[in-house]
């Protein structure tokens, strides 16, 4: 039962192309040890350089976003905290695909949506055009990184993004993001 | 000799400022667990010595493998601070060190190097 319980939930995954899943708390650490282990996989793969280098990178961006913004976390004891989320890496019609998922104040998901609404209506000179106005203003009120990050994703996915929201109660949603290589 | 010299590890490259040559050196990976813990104190000083540098003769090499967008961030001001420093009359030389086979990177040096008005500008394959 034991075998088979675990075995459907592996089955699962990979019905839907799943290489790889992560789901739990995550840590920079975390974030280091995958990504080593990502690229290892990668690197004796047939995907060419410069995809599974865009692989990797957007892997980054995902997972350093669960690590900065999920609103699933924990403080430990020594103020280290935990964020909570799900991270995976997968294939399916000959693209690879890089799909992370957190939990999200219910409050940001308007100004969430709108700046990704904008970053998928951008063409390639559109998101050039982004990425620079953004990496030369200044870094965004509540960004703990540089607020650069979906646009970097946006322009490394070269079959797109796609992102979504699931309501969970009225001051909590779920978010996803998915982006295609 | 006045040299800063941080090592690279897994996720942040290697920094050498040699202040006495004007020669400075970022090279490796750059996804820090956090950008401005570790960029802060060197680009301080960098910064802090070249606004009042004149009539000099600068070399800053970039070399990347890869790095992210928070990365990307300290890069874009790197670049402005440097074009700043060529526009007061110092001789500035921004080479952009990168794989021959990595488009990517290319493509990256060269979005970062096209703003650059005052300062030379060297994409090197290697």
């Amino acid at each position: 039962m034991l075998a088979e319980t675990m075995m459907n939930f592996r089955n699962q995954l990979q019905e839907q192309g799943i290489a790889f899943c992560y789901c739990g708390f995550m840590t920079e650490d975390l974030l280091l040890g995958i990504g080593n282990t990502i690229k290892r996989k990668l690197e004796h793969s047939e995907i060419d350089k410069k995809k599974s280098k865009s692989v990797f990178s957007i892997f980054v961006e995902q997972m350093q976003n669960v690590i900065r913004y999920s609103a699933e976390r924990e403080t430990q004891v020594d103020k280290a905290e935990l964020s909570y989320g799900i991270v995976s890496v997968g294939e399916s019609d000959g693209q690879v695909f890089v799909t992370c998922g957190n939990v999200i104040e219910a409050n940001d998901v308007p100004r969430l949506k709108e700046g990704l609404d904008k970053i998928k209506s951008l063409d390639k000179k559109g998101l050039k055009a982004l990425w620079k106005e953004t990496l030369k203003g200044e870094t965004p009120e509540g960004s703990k990184g540089a607020g650069v990050g979906f646009i970097d994703i946006a322009r490394r996915a070269e079959g797109g993004i796609e992102f979504d929201f699931a309501e969970i109660d009225a001051s909590r949603s779920f978010f996803t993001i998915k982006a295609f290589i | 000799m006045n040299t800063l010299q941080i090592n690279t590890t897994e996720r942040s490259p290697e920094i050498f400022f040699d202040f006495d040559n004007n020669n400075f050196i970022i090279k490796g990976e750059s996804y820090p667990e956090d950008v401005k813990e570790f960029y802060g104190p060197p680009l301080t000083k960098l910064e802090d010595y070249l606004n009042d540098l004149e009539d000099a003769d600068v070399r800053f090499t970039f070399e990347f493998i890869y790095f992210n967008s928070s990365t990307a961030k300290i890069l874009m001001g790197l670049f402005e601070l440097l074009d700043e420093v060529a526009e007061r009359g110092n001789t500035v030389s921004v080479i952009w060190v990168y794989e021959e086979d990595d488009d990517n990177m290319e493509e990256l040096g060269e979005e970062f190097g096209e703003d650059l008005e005052h300062a030379t500008f060297i994409m090197q394959a290697q």
